[in-house]
């Protein structure tokens, strides 16, 4: 028991951030500076939020390929609802907040009541929510949003990136919820055998729609971000984010099967990434290595991981 | 009598549970055809469903070998990456003056060795087949750019065009579809390797005690499906004069879909083939459908998920009348 | 049952009607097509309203890093403006280049490098925008960190950077493509159009001057249609096909509008049998184009030299950081492409569009 514990995923995985840490300082002068890692919590944020929730999908032994679609949508729906419905901005962050939040229940409702498996349901609605996403803004990005705005996305709050402060937030109710609530202790259950948890008098269903429309309702906060950051809006947003978020979420321990994860994992499986990136990036690595890279780092720590874990089993 | 009509029934029954995804995708398919031909005649024109079938037969090919590998309970979501590289290493070998049929077998050696790695992997560490298949999609995009910095191969040799061939008045990529589906159906349905993939996907303990080796099993899954990944490589980069050295964009997600939608349970365990490939085809002649009946280029994508969902619902309406 | 199939092919032929006569594909701005023959109307003075680094340090004559970061990496045309980069660099021996780009065409992703190289702390950055905004932000932060900006191919917010050089004006390539496919196809006929995506800028511009300038000097030519294609070779090719079938001899041209989609469209062409009914015109690099030229089926291409854009740009960014490229100026001296001339405040122009036949293309290889 005691062995186990300190091999954990969890811990090994810090120790490869701590290993990548000193290495990336040693090779890049520019890395190890509060500014620099600062700034990278900005490039974080959309990934990070839909990741966090994305930990309880896969822990409930699901999975949802439309978050990036989500992004896109929620993105279009922000611009649209505020320039050529002429709704005032913060009502219009609310439809957006509300379309994304309903497209994840959408999401929950082919699951639960059609019992169509999560990857097939969330396939389909990634081409088409992405689909909406185009026909709504008839391919025209939508800009000149006002100044206030920005913050969100490029502002600071006591010197720390306003999007930081959100994640943190997240990350610290995420980690709260799965680990000392109910919910959380329903989601494991759900994903370690969902039949012996409707026995055991669990809202299967429930708990399940309310996930998938927290995901739902990640991606569009993560879309409001990021529109605040880039200043403009696109139906091409957030193409790509479920498999970086997904990425994140496996380097971090969760298991694809389900009933094992936890947001600690997620939490360091992100910033392992976003350090990959930045780290050699500095270094004077170019983006294709970094992407050999990140993938080696991927199947390598999972390799020790299961090697430490199957040792102490035995 | 009675008997013989209740055993015809049965019989109905039980061929409607084990292919009904499969007739769910050919009445699509007829229902299309007989709709969009009613707006336009010259959807059925030789051309287009030249277009249709062999123009898109190399996702069908992928499709067959990952309908394999899902139905043994495990994914590739590396497949896109994978075929830009193995075009890349097929033109460039055409180019470099070896012979044509060394050009046409390197991709197919080289995905089985890829895909066998990932399989030892998946099987003897006990990573699960999704983390290993996203490591390698960043490998090899990344050295995929690393190695050819986005050059286009031109210039193959006469007689390198394979996709281009006909045979018997046939499409040779749609011959190629045909053949390997109805030989992969055949070998599923009817052998013991074949069996074996649908009892390691659907029931992995009984499967252990009845003698199969599981992590073996789970290896040859992988470089079968890599050598249809060679396959379907060979049919996308002699399709035209010119091969584009990138990774096609979301090409993984088509070929995922074209075989969990063909009824390949991602559970594992159960699906055929023939499915995915006939789910190939309706993709396409949607696609091909939605610019002949004119819908606006703006909302042709958002059609096109509202018409999978459809397909995805009907799937399990019709497996909740069986059920019941 | 027939009832319903003829209900449903009714609905959805008239809603193709309803859908159809509108060009797909171009933006809203303002368009400016050229006169229709004759030389372009001389455009009026703009005072420079590019921005301007903020502390940055005495570069003259000092050894410079630039960095490059096209839309994407590992496609023709840009392999052909860093080579355009890298010559330059080594002509003048007191700049180091090197290009990073995203492997697709993603906004999030170039964003990321070029936050990257401004810690990293370069001199000098070359962009070609994946979208003029979302670029924006993160080029003002290297302005301010004293970075020397230059972008070229695909144009930022003009404040965001320095300034932009200009492969060839917008109007200026909507006219050479209209003109080209007009005298290709006898004035008159249906053309179709095979573009990216409907959100790439570049295209979109295209696509909105040319209907402009097509229903100016060209009337007779009918747009039948836009399809999207990502860069995608083998989807073009598809959808290429597909407006070969759906038109027959109503389609006498198809536009291609990326480096992908113009030589998937021509081999469209040449498989389908139709070389002198269907005319492809294009932008494209000449290597992939060379098999259709010389084969006949494809007549003209039209394109800039794109070795040529990344190597004027090299050449701005050199003049920039030596300080003597400055607000106001007329022209700039580009090396052996000679003086250049600014136009729209901070624009300069690489030339005008080049058109490639079968008696020039064997001369270029990029």
């Amino acid at each position: 028991m005691r062995m186990k514990s300190i091999f954990r995923h969890e811990t090994i995985l810090f120790l490869v951030v701590i290993a990548a840490l000193v290495i990336l300082s040693i090779q890049a002068e520019q890395f190890a500076t509060i500014d620099n890692l600062l700034n990278q919590g900005r490039f974080l944020t959309e990934v990070s939020l839909v990741a966090l929730i994305m930990t309880f999908v896969i822990v409930t032994g699901g999975i949802d390929l439309s978050v990036g679609s989500i992004l896109g949508l929620s993105a279009i729906v922000l611009g649209v609802a505020w320039k050529k419905l002429g709704l005032p901005l913060p009502l219009a962050i609310l439809v957006a907040l509300s379309v994304g939040t309903l497209a994840g229940l959408f999401n929950g409702i082919i699951i639960t009541r059609f019992k169509v498996p999560p990857l097939i349901a969330t396939l389909a609605t990634l081409a088409l929510y992405r689909g909406l996403a185009e026909g709504i803004s008839q391919a025209r990005s939508i800009r000149g949003y006002p100044e206030w705005f920005f913050v969100l996305g490029q502002g600071e709050f006591f010197g720390i990136p306003t999007q930081l402060w959100i994640v943190a937030f997240f990350t610290l109710l995420t980690g709260f919820i799965l680990t000392y609530t109910t919910w959380g202790r329903a989601t494991y259950a759900i994903g370690a055998n969902e039949t012996a948890a409707r026995f055991s008098g669990i809202a299967v269903d429930k708990t399940k729609l309310f996930i998938y429309a927290a995901s739902g309702f990640a991606a569009s906060l993560a879309a409001i971000i990021f529109v605040s950051r880039v200043s403009t809006t696109r139906s091409d947003m957030g193409m790509g984010l479920e498999l970086d978020a997904i990425t994140a979420v496996v380097l971090g321990g969760t298991s694809i099967f389900g009933g094992k994860g936890t947001i600690v994992g997620t939490f360091f499986g992100l910033i392992l990434i976003q350090i990959l990136k930045n780290g050699l990036s500095l270094a004077g690595v170019k983006s294709d290595g970094t992407y050999i890279a990140i993938g080696l780092v991927l199947i390598l720590t999972l390799l020790i991981s299961n090697l430490f874990n199957r040792n102490s089993e035995g | 009598m009675n008997n013989q009509y209740e055993n015809n029934n049965k019989f109905f029954s039980r061929f409607l549970i084990n292919y009904g995804q499969e007739l769910v995708l050919l009445a699509s398919i007829i229902i299309l055809f007989v709709v969009v031909s009613q707006v336009n005649h010259r959807f059925l024109g030789g051309n287009n469903l030249n277009t249709i079938f062999a123009g898109n037969a190399y996702i069908g090919v992928a499709a067959i070998g990952m309908s394999i590998l899902i139905i043994t309970g495990n994914i590739d979501v590396s497949v896109g990456a994978l075929i830009g590289v193995l075009a890349t290493i097929c033109g460039t070998l055409a180019v470099s003056g070896y012979p044509i049929w060394v050009a046409w077998t390197a991709p197919i050696l080289v995905g089985i060795a890829v895909n066998s790695l990932v399989g030892i992997i998946v099987a003897y560490a006990g990573i699960p087949s999704i983390v290993v298949t996203l490591g390698m999609m960043s490998i090899l995009r990344g050295g995929l750019i690393s190695v050819t910095g986005g050059d286009w191969i031109t210039d193959m040799p006469e007689g390198f065009f394979l996709a281009q061939q006909d045979f018997m008045g046939i499409r040779v990529p749609l011959l190629a579809l045909i053949f390997f589906t109805i030989l992969m159906f055949y070998i599923m349905s009817n052998t013991t390797w074949g069996r074996s993939l649908y009892a390691i996907g659907g029931n992995p303990e009984a499967a252990r005690t009845s003698g199969i080796d599981l992590k073996k099993g789970v290896v040859i899954a992988f470089a079968v499906h890599g050598m249809f990944v060679g396959l379907s490589t060979i049919l996308f980069a002699t399709q035209l004069n010119i091969i584009q050295s990138t990774v096609p964009p979301n090409l993984e997600l088509t070929v995922i879909t074209a075989s969990v939608i063909g009824g390949v349970s991602i559970m594992g365990g159960t699906g055929t083939v023939i499915g995915s490939s006939l789910a190939t085809i309706l993709f396409a002649a949607i696609g091909s459908s939605l610019i002949f009946i004119g819908v606006s280029a703006y909302w042709l994508r958002a059609i096109m998920g509202i018409l999978i969902l459809c397909t995805v619902l009907a799937d399990m309406a019709r497996r909740r009348r069986v059920v019941t | 049952m027939k009832k319903y199939l003829l209900l449903i092919s009714g609905l959805l032929f008239s809603s193709s009607l309803a859908l159809a006569g509108d060009w797909t594909g171009g933006d809203d701005l303002p368009t400016n097509p050229l006169p229709c023959s004759g030389p372009a109307p001389a455009g009026e003075a703009k005072p420079y309203d590019g921005g301007s680094p903020t502390g940055a340090p005495n570069r003259k004559g000092k050894t410079i890093t630039v960095v490059d970061v096209p839309k994407l990496v590992g496609i023709g045309y840009f392999s052909a403006t860093t080579k355009g980069i890298l010559d330059a660099a080594a002509e003048m021996g007191s700049m180091n280049a090197k290009t990073d780009g995203p492997s697709e065409a993603n906004i999030d992703d170039q964003i990321t490098l070029i936050d990257n190289y401004i810690t990293q702390g370069v001199d000098g950055v070359l962009f070609a925008a994946n979208d003029p905004g979302a670029i924006a932000p993160v080029l003002k932060k290297a302005l301010s960190k004293g970075i020397n900006v230059v972008g070229y191919d695909a144009n930022s917010d003009p404040d965001a950077r320095q300034w932009f050089v200009n492969q060839a004006e917008f109007n200026g390539i909507a006219k050479s493509l209209v003109d080209n496919m007009a005298r290709e196809i006898g004035g008159s006929g249906g053309v179709a159009i095979v573009t990216s995506t409907f959100t790439t800028p570049n295209q979109a511009r295209w696509i909105a001057e040319m209907e402009a300038y097509s229903n100016k000097c060209h009337p007779k030519l009918e747009w039948l249609e836009t399809v999207e294609a990502q860069e995608d070779n083998i989807l073009s090719f598809n959808q290429a096909n597909t407006l070969i079938n759906k038109y027959g001899s109503d389609l006498k041209g198809i536009y291609g509008m990326t480096s992908v989609a113009t030589p998937a469209s021509a081999d469209a062409v040449t498989q389908a049998n139709q070389c002198g009914n269907i005319a492809v015109v294009g932008l494209a690099t000449p290597n992939a184009m060379k098999p259709y030229v010389n084969s006949g089926c494809v007549e003209s291409v039209v394109l800039w030299n794109p070795v040529d854009l990344g190597y004027a740009a090299a050449y701005v960014l050199r003049a920039v950081a030596d300080g003597d490229l400055k607000p106001g100026a007329t022209s700039v001296n580009a090396g052996k492409l000679g003086e250049l001339q600014v136009i729209n405040g901070s624009e300069i122009l690489l030339g005008a569009p080049y058109t490639f036949n079968k008696g020039n293309i064997n001369d270029f290889d990029f």
